[in-house]
């Protein structure tokens, strides 16, 4: 029984962790805490289905929510961003936060709120295990994971890119100093995390549902992953997302638990900030 | 000057030389074709507006407001607006046809976000500030337990075009058009058990206070009371996790899963659930919030003659005149990409019963005092939308007028229907028969 909530939770777990990622590559390369990447991702699957609903191919829908996420997420990049850049994190991520409200109110306005559904052909191909079904959208989720994070840490240990991009992570003011391209390289993270981002709104409209509102909200468990990992290793981030996924779908099992479950990220966030304010207290750093 | 072409000229020579008199033809031709436009004109001006609505005499109001209000929950888990936006649509048409006897209605809707504080607010701006005459479209999921007493010291009617949690139809201020979740609910799992056979049921609902307990308490009671098997499970509205909750369900073997939900809840709800291949294996049904035009559409061919809901009120496609009527509204007053649900028609009959109360009253004597009188001798409004005639209860301690409904099958990309008005059997509505009964002596 457990294994078949372990399941059920893997896919969700997947995406909430390739968001986290997403939010930790731009956090890491701007300093900015987007709360608009669920909005950005609410964006490109309304896309999507639009193009799948015209009866185009599947690869072109996600080519197409991908595409609209990274189009989007560079805009404010370029636009709105670097306008914040000197001000305090608090109020760079404010202002990704009021981006997110000008797109849900947008996708509102055009798309209002009459019920859609994203299927991808993927939702047909299963493999049954313990009498659930593991879909192969919920594989190609964690073969997403796999690959943004594998492509990532490469691109950030062997390139000059990652190079820069690390350098502006440890300090903005004396990068540009030395020559790094500040905007370009911001760009760059702006551009992976659009596509992290129209990646997870298929994925989400799928698993979940396509509804504005809800996947805008769903940063939240993202947020939540990514403050497990202290916004620094894409790894622990991913192991985070999976396991708030999980967890919030195991605690079905517990009919006093089960009503309560969606409250999983706060609570397991919540944790691992006294614990890691617990572990900078002893080693003496400060928080 | 246009010179005409060799083939212009050969038709125009042509045409001139088809009979003698060519020209003279020609003229009588005109003249003829001149009168089918003016006649057809006319015959398309004849029945140009189809529409009723107030006075319907095509002239706008321009006296001075009425003030009505309205309270929905709109951003938050789900959007419950489109009652008021079939009201205001309803309101719109009234304001362009005459108004309230030249005094055009000010229809101020609030969303109270889902959160009973904001709309303790919204009351209190509405009815102490704008004050507002009545309350007429409403469809919140908290609005009524945080405002229900305050309406009936503030001596304001709410017509509701959608109750939703328990006081909705427990409070004597408080009356709305629907059947509201819990008999809804039970009329589907009625239906599944009449017409399907099942003998054992999960009914899923939301963990809101006196929502997900009261509709599912509901089922438990009819099931009890009939030798049937019933198990509850309450879910958060922002649940993600879908396919955990139908396996939960789906463990406890059930003959059928009934939901009270959101019609996008019920949506992730039944694409999990076929993704896990259980479209064959279980009966599905629902309250009337699945009950939307697009649902069938969008759920997938796997629910094609499985997936039943309740409908509360006329099927939205029917051809009977007021439900044409609420549809040509709609096309004409609202947004194509607001909702034209079962509650949408809720907020149009709301806004439609209380329109025609308000003409019976003399429009330099609108008040709040004279509306809530108004309103509480309604006792024989008729719609083709509804089962049977909706009364107000003045002496009633509460309402719940309808309670006679339809279901409906997804029949392709449609809905079917497929049961005529039945009496829902809930042991809670004992009163509000027994008041029925009295009426009708």
């Amino acid at each position: 029984m457990l294994l078949s909530f372990v399941i059920s939770g893997l896919g969700v777990g997947a995406v909430y962790a390739l968001s986290g990622v997403g939010l930790v590559i731009l956090y890491r390369t701007t300093g900015v805490l987007n709360f608009a990447f669920g909005a950005i991702g609410a964006l490109g699957a309304f896309f999507a289905n639009e193009v799948l609903n015209a009866g185009y191919p599947a690869v072109l829908g996600w080519l197409c929510s991908i595409g609209a996420g990274a189009a989007v997420s560079c805009l404010y990049g370029r636009l709105v961003a670097p306008l914040l850049a000197p001000r305090d994190p608090v109020v760079r991520a404010v202002g990704t936060l009021g981006f997110a409200l000008i797109l849900l109110g947008t996708m509102g306005w055009y798309w209002g709120d009459v019920p859609r559904r994203l299927a991808l052909p993927s939702d047909a191909i299963f493999f049954e295990i313990s009498g659930t079904r593991l879909t192969l959208t919920r594989i190609v989720a964690l073969g997403f994971l796999l690959s943004v994070i594998a492509s990532v840490t490469l691109t950030l240990m062997y390139t000059r890119l990652g190079l820069a991009m690390r350098a502006l992570a440890d300090d903005r003011r004396l990068s540009s100093i030395l020559g790094v391209r500040v905007i370009s390289v911001e760009l760059t993270g702006w551009l992976i995390s659009g596509v992290s981002a129209g990646i997870c709104g298929v994925l989400l409209a799928n698993l979940v549902r396509l509804q504005a509102l809800h996947l805008t909200f769903l940063v939240i468990p993202a947020i939540a992953a990514a403050i497990m990992a202290d916004l620094s290793s894409l790894a622990i981030t991913a192991v985070a997302g999976i396991a708030i996924g999980v967890i919030e779908a195991c605690l079905t099992l517990w009919p006093l638990l089960a009503p309560y479950r969606t409250a999983a990220p706060f609570f397991v966030s919540l944790l691992s900030v006294f614990f890691l304010a617990f572990r900078a207290h002893q080693s003496g750093r400060p928080r | 000057m246009t010179l005409l072409t060799r083939g212009e000229r050969e038709d125009f020579d042509q045409s001139s030389l088809m009979k003698p008199g060519g020209k003279q033809m020609s003229r009588l031709n005109a003249l003829l074709v001149f009168c089918l436009v003016i006649l057809s004109g006319m015959a398309t001006a004849a029945k140009a507006d189809p529409i009723k609505c107030g006075l319907s005499n095509g002239k706008d109001a321009t006296g001075e407001p009425i003030n009505i209000g309205s309270i929905v929950s709109k951003t938050g888990p789900d959007d419950f607006s489109a009652s008021a936006s079939a009201a205001q649509a309803y309101f719109q048409c009234v304001n362009h046809n005459g108004g309230i006897g030249g005094r055009p209605i000010n229809y101020i809707v609030g969303d109270d976000q889902w959160n009973p504080e904001v709309a303790t607010q919204l009351r209190a701006k509405m009815v102490d500030d704008q004050k507002v005459v009545a309350m007429v479209g409403s469809s919140s999921f908290v609005e009524c337990a945080a405002n229900a007493k305050s309406y009936e010291a503030s001596g304001i009617i709410v017509v509701a075009g959608v109750g939703v949690p328990r006081e909705c139809f427990t409070s004597k201020n408080y009356a709305p058009l629907n059947a509201g979740p819990r008999l809804s609910t039970i009329a589907a799992a009625q239906y599944l058990n009449e017409k399907n056979g099942a003998k054992s049921f999960v009914c899923i609902s939301l963990n809101i206070p006196n929502f997900g307990t009261w509709v599912c308490d509901g089922i438990n009671v009819w099931a009890k009371a009939n030798g049937l098997k019933s198990d509850t499970i309450l879910i958060d509205p922002g649940s993600a996790d879908a396919t955990s909750t139908i396996l939960q369900a789906a463990a406890l073997k059930p003959d059928a899963i009934v939901f009270c939900l959101s019609k996008n809840t019920i949506l992730s709800l039944l694409s999990a659930a076929d993704q896990q291949g259980l479209s064959d294996k279980i009966k599905f049904g629902s309250g009337a919030a699945a009950y939307s035009r697009e649902l069938p559409g969008v759920i997938g061919p796997s629910w094609n003659g499985k997936f039943v809901t309740n409908m509360e009120f006329q099927a939205i496609d029917s051809t009977d005149a007021d439900n044409q009527n609420w549809i040509a509204i709609m096309d004409k007053y609202a947004a194509p990409n607001v909702s034209r649900d079962t509650f949408s028609q809720g907020g149009y009959l709301a806004a439609r019963l209380v329109t025609e109360t308000l003409l019976k009253l003399d429009p330099a004597k609108i008040s709040r005092e004279a509306v809530a009188t108004a309103l509480r001798g309604v006792d024989n409004f008729q719609s083709d939308i509804l089962c049977s005639a909706w009364y107000y209860g003045a002496e009633a301690a509460r309402h719940n007028a309808d309670n006679t409904l339809r279901n409906a099958i997804v029949d392709g990309k449609s809905w079917k229907v497929v049961s005529p008005c039945t009496k829902v059997v809930d042991p809670e509505l004992a009163d509000i028969r027994e008041y029925e009964q009295k009426m009708r002596r």
